[in-house]
């Protein structure tokens, strides 16, 4: 203190400010109130830890350059140096530099690789692929410890202890998990499962980073047989999720989705198995009715009824023909003389008519041969051609050359002069 | 390949599959195709007798598969270590 006078408010203000905006620090916390009214110059927010707080200011441009949408919650890195807003006596904290911090960038960094992989159609509906009912073969790829694993070894034995599993016990979370995931679905895909499930248990989510990465994504993408993920952290969604063909939220609940359950199963085949009695019982039962049916028509149940019918007409025919026989004989020996009779006389005749038909035939073809129309005075008029025949006046004209064809040669004509027929009648 | 040889055969339904052989699902599809095709009613006595007696060996295969089911763990990678109540993963 160089002199012991009061100082004006001002005056304390201003130093303290003056004091503060020594302090340039670079500070990690969670952004816990945020206001950012459009008329501002400037974006006025707190962030905190556990046990204080740290009201800050960031100017309108330097924020907007920044990228970042602030929001409550979110965990960011801040460059700066304190200050003091005199008019109001307020302590702030004036941020150059906005950045996301920890598991914020991690998520920003996710959400980044999910638009891209989103983009590329990685995770389009149509590249699910369905699970298979029945499998025999179950890969599961996760740490050979603690209770992810364990969860779904039970899950599965409880349900479908037929499946055989296929374990790729690996490394899930910290320095080099990334590529023990990737080697474990390789391997996996190698022993040709019908559906490799990827799980572990809960953390936090930094330890679910190895399964947000774009390696991992890739693998799952890219493995033969469909996969089911169950990583536990809800309701966050790692990448490997998005990717695989169907996404659990737990171990458990992704050993229950690629296994039927055994007492499911078990029920439906009882229920089968009546139905194939059942079935059978009706088939049989249909057949056994049908031939009870045709047993119970009067052929089967009285012998009689059908022979005896049988047995009476042949009787009746019987006595009838007894009956007819000499009438009948006196009758047809009549019809036999007079058919005797016609095919005498017929006979003659017949073959005389067959001889002269030949020459009935030559009579009637020369009747119709042109050179007899010819040779009865008519004529043909041939174009020059000598094959179009003249029918009308309107296929000659005055100079033509014509040929008439008469019984015994071909006249040569030129054509004077063509009168039409309506013509020539009226004149 | 002789099970090759006989996948063929079955493919073209000349001869039934050994229901051994057959994958779980795939027996049990056989059976329910059958039950179908017996409820439906469309077929002849005898071959709704062959059928019932397929699907009576379908089921009794798929039952005792069922019944003696053991779980079977291979290790492709890592050794599986035994659970331990309350233990934290890796």
């Amino acid at each position: 203190m160089d002199d012991d006078r009061a100082l004006s408010v001002t005056e304390a203000m201003t130093r303290a400010k003056g004091a503060l905006e020594t302090v340039r620090v670079r500070v990690v916390g969670e952004v816990s109130e945020f206001n950012d009214k459009p008329g501002y110059k400037a974006a006025y927010f707190t962030i905190c830890d556990g046990s204080a707080a740290m009201p800050c200011m960031m100017w309108r441009d330097a924020y907007a350059a920044s990228g970042i949408s602030l929001t409550c919650g979110m965990l960011v890195e801040l460059t700066g140096q304190f200050s003091a807003y005199v008019p109001k006596g307020r302590m702030q904290f004036t941020v150059r530099r906005l950045e996301l911090a920890g598991e914020g960038r991690l998520r920003l960094q996710v959400a980044e690789l999910a638009r891209r992989l989103e983009a590329e159609g990685l995770m389009s509906e149509a590249r699910k692929r369905p699970l298979p009912r029945y499998p025999e073969r179950i890969a599961v790829v996760t740490s050979p410890r603690g209770k992810a694993v364990h969860d779904v070894l039970r899950t599965l034995r409880r349900r479908y202890p037929l499946a055989e599993v296929l374990l790729a016990g690996v490394q899930v979370e910290g320095e080099g998990a990334e590529e023990a995931i990737i080697e474990g679905l390789t391997v996996a895909s190698a022993a040709g499962p019908d559906v490799i499930v990827l799980v572990r248990g809960g953390g936090s989510y930094e330890d679910l980073m190895p399964f947000s990465t774009e390696t991992v994504a890739r693998a799952i993408a890219s493995c033969p047989a469909p996969v089911v993920t169950g990583i536990g952290h809800e309701p966050d969604t790692s990448i490997a999720d998005m990717v695989a063909d169907v996404r659990a939220s737990t171990p458990t609940a992704a050993a229950e989705a690629v296994a039927p359950d055994l007492v499911d199963v078990a029920a439906m085949l009882s229920r089968d198995r009546r139905s194939l009695a059942r079935a059978l019982e009706h088939r049989v039962a249909r057949d056994a009715h049908r031939v009870a049916r045709v047993a119970q028509r009067p052929a089967f149940s009285d012998p009689h009824a059908l022979l005896g019918t049988a047995a009476q007409a042949l009787d009746l025919a019987g006595m009838r023909l007894g009956r007819a026989i000499p009438e009948r004989l006196a009758r047809d020996s009549q019809r036999v003389e007079y058919v005797r009779q016609r095919l005498l006389t017929a006979g003659p005749r017949m073959v005389e008519r067959a001889a002269s038909r030949p020459s009935l035939l030559a009579a009637r073809l020369e009747d119709l041969s042109p050179l007899a129309i010819l040779a009865r005075g008519w004529s043909a008029t041939f174009a020059k051609d000598g094959r179009t025949v003249i029918r009308s006046v309107r296929q000659v004209r005055a100079g033509d050359e014509l040929g008439v064809r008469v019984s015994d040669g071909v006249i040569r004509c030129d054509v004077v002069g063509v009168e039409d027929g309506e013509e020539h009648e009226r004149t | 390949m002789s099970s090759g040889s006989r996948m063929e055969k079955n493919m073209s339904g000349l001869e039934p599959r050994e229901i051994e052989q057959m994958p779980f699902g795939d027996a049990l599809a056989e059976l329910e195709r059958i039950v179908a095709e017996l409820e439906g009613g469309q077929l002849e006595l005898e071959e709704s007798l062959a059928r019932y007696e397929r699907g009576v060996g379908l089921l009794k295969s798929l039952q005792a598969r069922l019944s003696d089911a053991q779980q079977k763990v291979t290790m492709l990678i890592g050794e599986l270590e035994a659970e331990t109540p309350g233990a934290r993963e890796e």
